[in-house]
């Protein structure tokens, strides 16, 4: 072994991955709720949308979901600009990822909606519950429930996806390991260190969503 | 808006390049079920393993641990990028397709450990019991009693993981190995344009993809109906699948 480390040079370089986590916090943030939000729109339209409508839904998701997301970034950032679009790298991948996190949310929160059982709904019918109370104490508690565990395990899906922004220059964690390690040639304790910052990203978010859980819907998630 | 591509058509669709497309398919197809096959016997071996009853192991137990934990937690990318340097640091000069065989080996074990850990705790604890009670070793118990009642478990989500390294494969691109992805950067490179190339990789990969996907509902519902249970099945599975 030829390889002396030299983990000083390294560690020298923390803050700058720290802002380049920033970096993927914030895209990871912004691309997955916005696509929570139209996922949810997405869902609702294929379970009580016209037939057209549930069509077109379920083929923007099935192509989604069986697509790599590199690709569609690769599409959307070399394909846009052929038709005279031009935008940054950052909205690109944040094009994307909403799109990627749209159609996989979107699959998942039919499958709950689903899951309300009939006789969930006739028993509030019994109870003498208005739709608006329908929808506050039993659908909602009970898609939350059964959603809550999916939805956070998706978003920490997508914080490790999103490493893909490197590619096309983005510097978010894993781009600004790339462009240190290029300058410094430390190439192994760069990416080791900022493969441990996603381990630590990603653990503090699960964290945080299994105690937002616990509050707010009284859901048992497991951090590990 | 489209001339552009549609002009190109005739110089893209050869046999030739239909050939190069066919062979990027092979790899990409090949790094998966490799490192999907790899990982799943090497699961079963660290679960085997991490379950042992006995105090003496317990060092090994938290090892283990740590393992899945770890690596379901770094992206392919920082993954693939460690396994070039650091393979390539202890002087080993792997070609980059057993890189990225091995990176998704790496993954792939985290992965299914955990769902075959998941599998061994949906079988009952009274059939362990049971197996104790008719002097069953371990090994055997593992093998003829808590394997076959697990399977329904384990096989729908692990599969759903091979499809998912499927499209995850396309990162290995990034190193250099020449499969889909890479392909379609070199058809946009040489000057096709980008609707043609990436427009084709998109293609191959839903048609490896989706029918994959449609398989691996089938054979959930046959195990199910094999093996019938309580308790909502369909849900842990696709929670498994979703990941961490």
């Amino acid at each position: 072994m030829d390889y002396t480390f030299q983990w000083g040079v390294a560690f020298r370089y923390l803050p700058d991955l720290l802002g380049g986590a920033w970096v993927t916090f914030h895209l990871t943030f912004i691309g997955f709720w916005t696509g929570l939000i139209i996922a949810v729109f997405l869902a609702v339209g294929q379970v009580y949308g016209g037939r057209g409508l549930q069509r077109a839904i379920s083929a923007y998701v099935v192509f989604f979901t069986n697509t790599p997301s590199l690709v569609t970034a690769f599409f959307i950032f070399y394909g846009l600009p052929e038709v005279g679009i031009i935008w940054s790298p950052y909205v690109c991948v944040l094009v994307n990822l909403i799109l990627n996190a749209a159609a996989f949310l979107t699959d998942v929160i039919r499958g709950g909606v689903a899951s309300v059982r009939q006789a969930e709904m006739e028993a509030a019918e019994t109870l003498g519950f208005s739709l608006l109370q329908k929808v506050h104490y039993v659908i909602v508690p009970h898609v939350a429930k059964v959603l809550y565990a999916p939805i956070s395990n998706l978003y920490i899906v997508f914080i490790l996806g999103s490493a893909l922004a490197a590619i096309f220059g983005v510097e978010e964690l894993t781009g600004t390991a790339f462009n240190i390690a290029s300058d410094t040639f430390r190439t192994i304790e760069i990416y080791s260190l900022a493969a441990g910052i996603y381990v630590a990203m990603t653990i503090i978010a699960s964290a945080i969503l299994a105690l937002v859980g616990h509050w707010a819907f009284r859901v048992k998630a497991k951090i590990f | 808006m489209f001339e552009h591509a549609l002009s190109q058509a005739d110089l893209f669709f050869t046999w030739q390049n239909g050939l190069l497309w066919l062979r990027a398919m092979g790899t990409t197809l090949a790094m998966a079920a490799l490192g999907c096959g790899i990982g799943f016997v090497v699961a079963c071996v660290l679960v085997y393993l991490r379950t042992w009853p006995s105090l003496l192991l317990l060092p090994l137990r938290l090892l283990l641990v740590a393992y899945v934990e770890i690596f379901r937690r770094i992206p392919f990318l920082v993954l693939i990028f460690l396994v070039l340097f650091g393979t390539r640091a202890i002087g080993m000069r792997l070609p980059l397709f057993w890189v990225a065989c091995i990176t998704v080996t790496v993954m792939a074990t985290a992965f299914i450990a955990e769902i075959v850990r998941a599998g061994y705790e949906s079988v009952h604890r009274t059939q362990w019991e049971s197996a104790t009670v008719m002097n069953f070793g371990r090994l055997r118990t593992v093998l003829l009693v808590v394997l076959p009642q697990a399977w329904t478990v384990i096989i729908p989500p692990a599969f759903s993981y091979f499809v998912m390294f499927i499209k995850e494969t396309s990162l290995a691109s990034q190193v250099g190995v020449y499969e889909l992805m890479q392909t379609g950067k070199y058809f946009n490179n040489v000057g096709i344009s980008p609707f043609l190339a990436f427009g084709t990789c998109l293609l191959i990969y839903f048609a490896l993809s989706y029918p994959l996907t449609r398989l691996g509902w089938r054979i959930e519902r046959k195990l199910k109906q094999r093996f019938r249970r309580d308790g909502d099945a369909d849900l842990t599975a696709r929670n498994l699948v979703t990941g961490i």
